[in-house]
């Protein structure tokens, strides 16, 4: 018998689109680099804001797993 | 496991503890107040400097070429201005040297008209001399000649004198001859 | 609260939320309040010490300062913010170092908490830039002004502009400070937790289990929990990195003439 939060749960469901969004961002960053190796300094910081921007749901949904009450 | 359940009051992670932001809010303006005033302005001096340096750098690297540039004209307008020189130096030699050359040559050449006249002279005078002693000589030794001929009749010095003048007088009419059938007939 | 406990190992309690709570050391004074301390006093002293004496061809010390604020000052500042970016670099280079060094307070031996997983000093900060980006936009555009240029985007029906400019006005007003503070947080909570699952699972294998099989298993999970943190390690970096090219891009996003 398992016993657990199923906020918990929710989260791990939360995950998977910003995990799927980095994913892209940095295929994009990684494909970007390979064509215009000069352009890099500009793309890595919009890599890390696009990363951080599609991060913040995943870390809304672990913030909700822990504000809701079970 | 010494699992901390005391603190069963605040159980949830995202209640803040206010001792933490006052504190940690206070350190961290503190720390920003006193690096702005004390280390980053002496980065962005080093900053400062050295833009500064490299880029006076070039200015004065610009300034020396310019510098460089106008000596170089200046040098090759005096450059010009000497080969003009040396060429109108070289002129006025190569007329000079043609002039001296030919007073030279004309002095040469009045050197040897004057050799060549006093040669001509002196062979004058010597022939003159020498027809002057072949006459007397010739004279005597037709006489000798004469006399062991004929005798002593012509011991008398004034007929023998005309005589020979005449003789003479004869041979010199003949020369001219000799000398115009010379080319012709090429005697002696 | 979250606890998955299975019933298999009952003897095992996964570390949760608990373990966040550190008792105080004295008084009201607990473990990341004087971290946080620390932490300021490390700084100061790296920068006091590394623009000492600064020269044109800077020493070790010197270039090790100067490399940082240039990263700082020239790949987060200058190319989010633009021209101008030269009075927010104190800032940004502050709030860089002080929070790289709150996050590897994470994986430095005895130290091994990252203050940054209590909550508050991350709200703390959040408040701060976003009050900075606030002012610097109002300044700039004027209080109305800047409300239009941050909900009010150009060349947009009015029909979508019913259900764009509330969002716009939650997203660049309200939720900014919000994510900006939970994902560093966040970031160092769920991190802090990850190890702590490996090293208190392989202690708990290790000393606690009675087969001998997970006796011997026990390895695996502290070699993993040597490997997540170095992984660790990175994430601290750059999350340290991105709240403050996050903070840089909110500034220049005001400052931005066409918006």
């Amino acid at each position: 018998m398992v016993v657990g939060n199923l906020n918990v749960i929710g989260y791990g469901l939360a995950a998977i689109g910003p995990g799927i969004g980095v994913g892209i961002v940095f295929a994009a960053f990684i494909n970007g680099v390979a064509r215009q190796p000069e352009a890099r300094g500009q793309l890595q910081g919009i890599a890390f804001i696009g990363m951080a921007l599609s991060e913040a749901l995943a870390i809304l949904g672990l913030v909700l797993a822990f504000a809701l009450p079970a | 496991m010494n699992r901390t359940l005391l603190a069963a009051e605040e159980l949830n992670p995202l209640v803040p503890h206010p001792v933490e932001i006052i504190v940690g809010t206070i350190a961290f303006i503190l720390l920003f107040l006193v690096l702005r005033r004390t280390a980053f302005p002496q980065f962005e001096k080093v900053y400062a400097e050295r833009t500064d340096k490299i880029e006076g750098g070039l200015r004065r690297a610009e300034e020396a070429q310019e510098h460089a540039q106008a000596l170089k004209a200046q040098y090759e307008e005096q450059l010009a201005g000497l080969r003009a020189e040396a060429a109108r130096i070289r002129d006025d030699a190569r007329a000079e040297g043609q002039q001296i050359k030919a007073e030279l040559r004309a002095e040469a050449e009045a050197e040897a008209a004057r050799i060549r006249q006093r040669g001509e002279e002196q062979i004058a005078a010597a022939r003159e001399q020498a027809v002057r002693e072949l006459r007397g000589e010739i004279g005597g030794l037709s006489v000798q000649l004469a006399e062991r001929i004929v005798g002593d009749s012509l011991a008398d010095p004034a007929r023998r004198s005309a005589t020979v003048d005449s003789f003479l007088a004869e041979l010199d009419q003949m020369t001219p001859r000799r000398e115009q059938a010379a080319p012709a007939g090429g005697a002696g | 609260m979250t606890t998955l406990a299975t019933a298999p190992s009952p003897g095992f309690d996964a570390p949760g939320v608990e373990d966040f709570n550190l008792p105080p050391i004295f008084g009201e004074v607990t473990k990341p309040v004087l971290l946080f301390v620390l932490a300021a006093v490390l700084v100061w002293a790296f920068f006091t010490i590394t623009s000492r004496r600064p020269q044109l061809v800077p020493s070790k010390t010197q270039f090790l300062g100067e490399s940082f604020h240039g990263i700082v000052r020239n790949s987060i500042a200058r190319d989010n913010i633009g021209h101008d970016y030269l009075k927010y670099v104190p800032y940004l280079t502050t709030l860089f170092a002080f929070i790289l060094v709150n996050n590897l307070f994470g994986i430095i031996p005895l130290i091994q908490f990252p203050s940054f997983s209590h909550p508050g000093m991350a709200y703390a900060l959040a408040a701060m830039s976003w009050l900075i980006y606030n002012a610097v936009g109002i300044r700039k555009h004027g209080f109305v002004g800047y409300l239009r240029v941050s909900t009010w985007p150009p060349g947009v029906p009015w029909w979508v502009r019913i259900i764009l400019t509330p969002i716009e006005f939650l997203s660049n007003i309200l939720l900014r400070p919000v994510t900006l503070s939970l994902r560093l947080f966040g970031n160092m909570f769920a991190g802090h937790l990850l190890l702590l699952v490996f090293i208190l699972g392989g202690e708990y294998m290790l000393l606690h289990s009675e087969t001998l099989l997970v006796n011997f298993l026990s390895p695996f999970a502290f070699a993993m929990g040597i490997v997540f943190t170095f992984f660790e390690a990175f994430i601290q970096v750059v999350q340290a990195y991105v709240f403050t090219i996050l903070t840089a891009s909110y500034i220049g996003t005001v400052l931005a003439d066409d918006h």
